[in-house]
């Protein structure tokens, strides 16, 4: 087996829980059923590299008068090729990912509180993951803190036997303000801060060594309108990005919702992302081909991999919804993009071939 | 870190000045639109799980919307 890289990433099937909502919210009268497909294909010239594909099914369901149960489960499956270095090398790869969440939330009548647990399993790497989560509202529910603790252990063993037994421990913790502004106009105010230890390098990469800590911070601001004369919302977003690394990356993300005549909807999306380098990125000197360039002599950390490179990127998108009694279907597609030149104030890595994807995604959703 | 930390400080507590002080309280029977799905930071049945996962695989930065779970996330 072959994965590309036990990353400090967060696991996707567990985003979407309701784990930290914008607002203290009142418990969910009805409950859902949910089927969700990705279908996700990247390229650069010449080449198709990774393909997956991933059926996910999801549960919400009311209990009691007070509490309410999610659950998810997720199979990503994944084939394809990844560069053994740079954007070069590509060497195939396969490999299937099962993730399962679980969290319950208690409503009281200005506050949430909700715990949850995350399992994920690949032929090298495991993850475990305990949530804690809480909102508060003042009484007019006008302004909501929301606070969250995520806690990860994660098991790698890769297959090419590298390192065995590998660790890696992490705690994010977030604490965000969402503010009703106006009748039309909702804000929320997001800081989150990791902190990880343990091992970071990419077991499959030719001249990577990493540090074995990694801290990043974040802030996100949000900001949803309503747009009368349209009836349509507008939600704007900004996260700044910083770690110990030393990359530092900007997101911009716009959406338009605009309703339509018998339950339809369409959403066209950008989203506009700029990083820098990390310190110990090697950049790719094209004298060395068809080799790997060499790291400067005595550095002890060094890496040749693309994600942490300075490049910016691009998404355009576009979301078609409907709605019909206790159903709703909703089909987006993207086309993502990442270039060297596209870097906000400064000059991106060279000699990268560019990075293309397509994503498409389907979710059926059933209220009960 | 500390310049975050200011940047951060200042924003958040701007927001929440701004909240406290000026702005005129939204009362519940004014909140309809607000109640709308597409006002809900957590956004459409799709989510924003995949894209987050997907982004994470292929870019540095990762997280900034709150508490979640883990894993590899290897594509």
């Amino acid at each position: 087996m072959h994965s590309t890289l036990p990353r400090n990433t967060l696991l996707a099937a567990a985003l979407s829980l309701p784990l930290l909502s914008a607002q203290a919210e009142a418990q969910p009268e009805n409950g859902t059923l949910s089927l969700k497909y990705l279908d996700y294909q990247d390229s650069q010239p010449g080449a198709r590299r990774v393909r997956v594909t991933a059926p996910e099914l999801s549960l919400m369901t009311p209990v009691g008068s007070a509490w309410s149960l999610s659950a998810s489960h997720i199979v990503d499956s994944i084939t394809g090729a990844s560069p053994a270095y740079h954007t070069e090398a590509l060497v195939p790869l396969h490999d299937q990912r099962r993730a399962t969440d679980l969290s319950v939330t208690h409503y009281s009548e200005l506050s949430t509180a909700t715990i949850g647990a995350s399992y994920s399993a690949e032929s090298d790497y495991v993850s475990r993951g305990l949530n804690l989560a809480a909102t508060l509202s003042t009484e007019d529910k006008n302004t909501s803190w929301n606070l969250g603790v995520n806690l990860l252990h994660d098991s790698i063993n890769p297959g090419n036997q590298v390192v065995i037994d590998e660790h890696k421990n992490v705690v994010d913790l977030s604490l965000g303000l969402t503010q009703v502004l106006s009748s039309r106009d909702l804000a929320q105010v997001l800081l989150g801060y990791s902190h990880g230890k343990g091992y970071f390098t990419d077991p499959y990469k030719i001249f990577d060594q990493r540090p074995r800590t990694r801290n990043h911070s974040t802030l996100l601001l949000r900001w949803n309108h309503h747009i009368e004369a349209s009836g349509g919302t507008s939600r704007l977003a900004y996260r700044y990005y910083q770690d110990s690394f030393a990359i530092r990356a900007h997101t911009l993300t716009a959406e338009y919702v605009q309703p339509l005549p018998q339950g339809w909807s369409l959403t066209p999306q950008l989203r506009l992302y700029s990083q820098s380098a990390a310190s110990f990125y090697v950049e790719h000197d094209l004298n060395s081909d068809p080799f790997p360039t060499n790291p400067p002599d005595g550095a002890s950390f060094y890496t040749e991999e693309q994600r942490l490179a300075a490049y910016g990127a691009r998404t355009m998108g576009i979301t078609l919804s409907k709605r019909w009694g206790a159903w709703s279907a909703d089909l987006r597609a993207q086309h993502y993009e990442q270039r060297n030149q596209w870097r906000w104030g400064g000059s991106g890595s060279r000699n990268l071939a560019p990075f293309r994807a397509r994503i498409v995604q389907l979710a059926l959703t059933r209220q009960f | 870190m500390k310049r975050f930390c200011k940047l951060a400080c200042a924003l958040g507590a701007a927001l929440l000045l701004n909240a406290c002080a000026s702005i005129t309280p939204v009362q519940p029977w004014q909140k309809g639109l607000l109640a709308k799905p597409e006002m809900s930071f957590a956004g459409d049945a799709i989510g924003s799980g995949f894209n987050e996962h997907i982004y994470s695989s292929r870019e540095a930065a990762s997280g900034g919307s709150g508490a979640n779970g883990g894993g590899c996330g290897c594509y």
